[in-house]
């Protein structure tokens, strides 16, 4: 009997770490953990006994990606219980600083995430070097993105002027006006990158799958909507903890969110999100759907990536209209009025759902936060992709073997696939 | 010559607040002496930040188990041809996507300007733990190298400063400091 133990050395991050567990005897995978460090986790504890005005300011430090979707799940959830809503025209913003984030984020996860994974680079780097140009444009559209979230946030990272109430100050017309000439070449480009999309060899992968997301009669999911998956179920911020639970994973620190009455994962995200709100797409990003080959319903998660690009363009349009209709909120807020009481809401963070609950004491105090990310809802999920997708590959060497499991896993666009080797790979043959 | 001075980090995430809290203490200096400030670039920010510049100065926290160093202590390195040398790539950044990619990924599309990064080992990285005692007491080092190295960067109008390895504790290419990738 063979027994090898291989640990595959990793970059240990501040934000982003995982491993991966399998043992296999005699060819067949007997055991498989995924574990993910999270952040938000330790965030919790970090928010009880803070005032609620303090949250907006430290939730988006929970991410550098995605800061924007941590701070409205917390700001729409505290308004909800304090019966405020910001003045007209805040929504509108807030979409608008949503749609900087899914731009910024989605264009880092095709192309320099989970592109160099496709095309067999070992990192984006690698991958610049022979297409500087592709990657040059990437970066531009990135930027777009990026500048929006500064423009209206004040700081290109982790952004202090929304708040409980709307905004601490608005951003003026003549802030915005000057993104319309480059949302307008951004947009020029979608159609270029769904044929790009289109183009990478990713394994075919049909699997079925409960897939998760906001639903919003109006308007493309962000910010406001109700729960609905692609089994028919619905639900709302109230229960969402009682549709969905949370378990502790043995011999992990990992929780695994699961649906209550059946005991079974879920999957959210982009794809998840076109195939539940397709006929709200805008003009473009059907198009750019289509073309990067992607047709509801599709529960293949590596069509992830043509969701992404789908979702970028219609983050691109939904700015376009927003900034063409601006006008500043003003005053740009209302001053909420603390009460007692408990709250939640939820958000489409670019990787998926984001669900936040507060209990708040009457002074505004927050007595106990939750934070569900959508890594740790989806992380159940990807351990079932990595069980379906590694028989047939299980015999490949460790190194190989690792950089697979990272595009499986990293296509989920966890809150660890920054990392460029992010995966530590224990694997027990015997 | 323009230089500028860019600081890296989440302030929430006890050591990985350095780069930022650092910079932030050095730039009324920096901004006397006509260098450009930007107290904290988001991930992959680094490489617009590099557009436009003659020489940028970038101070992180920095994280290198096995390389023997003390918590607080300061590392300067040079970026070459392909980028960071390898033993700052483990820099400490929020998602990992930190300096050295972003100085590889500049250096991978086209010519850049010089980068020197000023890095501090950290001691602890949780949420919430603020400066160790060790990093706090190396901050005014370490605002003290940020503001000579952009002293001797607008002063030396872009000359190459060589820096010796007999330097110590400061040089980039001593065994030992690299992370495996």
């Amino acid at each position: 009997m063979t027994h090898r133990s291989v640990e595959v050395p990793v970059i240990a991050r501040v934000e982003g770490e995982g491993a991966l567990h399998i043992a296999v005897d005699d060819g067949e995978i007997t055991d498989l953990r995924l574990e993910i460090y999270e952040p938000p986790r330790l965030f919790e504890a970090f928010l009880a006994g803070r005032q609620y005005h303090e949250v907006p300011d430290i939730v988006p430090r929970i991410c550098g990606i995605c800061p924007v979707a941590y701070q409205m799940s917390a700001i729409h959830g505290l308004e909800r219980l304090f019966e405020v809503e910001g003045p007209e025209g805040t929504h509108e913003l807030r979409r608008l600083l949503d749609c900087g984030e899914w731009i910024e984020s989605h264009v880092l996860h095709i192309f320099l995430l989970a592109a160099p994974d496709f095309l067999g680079f070992p990192n984006a780097i690698e991958m610049a070097k022979v297409q500087p140009e592709l990657v040059k444009t990437a970066l531009e559209i990135k930027r777009v993105g990026n500048d929006l979230m500064a423009a209206i946030g004040g700081r290109e990272i982790h952004p202090v002027s929304p708040r409980v109430g709307g905004f601490s100050k608005a951003p003026r017309r003549r802030d915005l006006e000057p993104f319309l000439p480059r949302l307008e070449w951004a947009l020029g480009q979608m159609p270029g990158i769904a044929d790009f999309v289109a183009s990478l060899p990713a394994p075919a992968f049909p699997r079925p799958a409960e897939m998760v997301s906001m639903v919003n009669e109006d308007e493309y999911p962000i910010n406001v909507g109700d729960m609905a998956s692609t089994g028919g179920r619905s639900w709302d911020a109230e229960t969402y903890e009682q549709v969905t639970h949370e378990v502790h994973v043995e011999h992990s620190n990992a929780l695994h969110s699961l649906m209550t009455d059946t005991q079974t994962p879920y999957f959210l995200g982009p794809l998840a999100r076109v195939n539940l709100n397709a006929p709200l797409l805008t003009p473009v990003a059907r198009e750019v759907a289509e073309r990067a080959g992607l047709r509801v319903p599709e529960s293949d998660p590596f069509f992830s990536m043509a969701a992404r690009a789908a979702e970028t363009t219609l983050a691109i349009e939904e700015s376009m209209r927003i900034i063409g209709a601006y006008t500043p909120p003003d005053p740009p807020m209302v001053e909420p009025q603390p009460r007692a009481g408990r709250t939640s809401w939820m958000t489409e963070a670019p990787r998926g759902t984001l669900y936040h609950r507060y209990d708040v004491a009457e002074d505004g105090t927050i007595v106990e936060a939750k934070i569900i990310p959508p890594t740790s809802q989806n992380l159940r999920h990807m351990e079932e992709d990595l069980r379906a997708f590694l028989p047939d590959v299980i015999d490949r060497p460790d190194e190989e073997l690792t950089r697979l499991c990272e595009m499986v896993v990293r296509n989920y666009d966890p809150c660890i696939s920054c990392a460029t080797h992010f995966l530590r790979l224990d694997i027990t043959r015997s | 010559m323009l230089v500028r001075v860019i600081g890296c980090g989440n302030p929430d995430v006890g050591d990985d607040a350095a780069g930022v809290v650092a910079v932030e203490r050095a730039r009324d200096a920096l901004e006397a002496l006509g260098v450009e400030v930007v107290p904290q670039a988001a991930p992959l920010g680094i490489v617009h930040l590099l557009e436009g510049a003659d020489a940028v100065v970038v101070v992180d926290a920095i994280r290198s188990p096995g390389a023997g160093r003390a918590p607080g202590e300061i590392v300067r390195a040079e970026a070459g041809a392909d980028g960071l040398p390898a033993e700052i790539r483990s820099s400490l950044s929020s998602h990992g996507l930190g300096v050295a990619e972003a100085v590889g990924l500049a250096a991978a599309m086209g010519p850049t300007p010089r980068v020197i990064v000023l890095g501090v080992e950290a001691e602890r990285t949780s949420a919430g733990a603020g400066l160790s005692d060790a990093v706090r007491r190396a901050l005014p080092d370490l605002v003290g190298a940020i503001v000579s190295e952009a002293s001797d960067l607008v002063g030396g109008a872009g000359a190459e400063v060589e820096r010796s390895p007999a330097e110590g504790p400061t040089d980039p290419t001593r065994d030992g400091g690299a992370e495996p990738r």
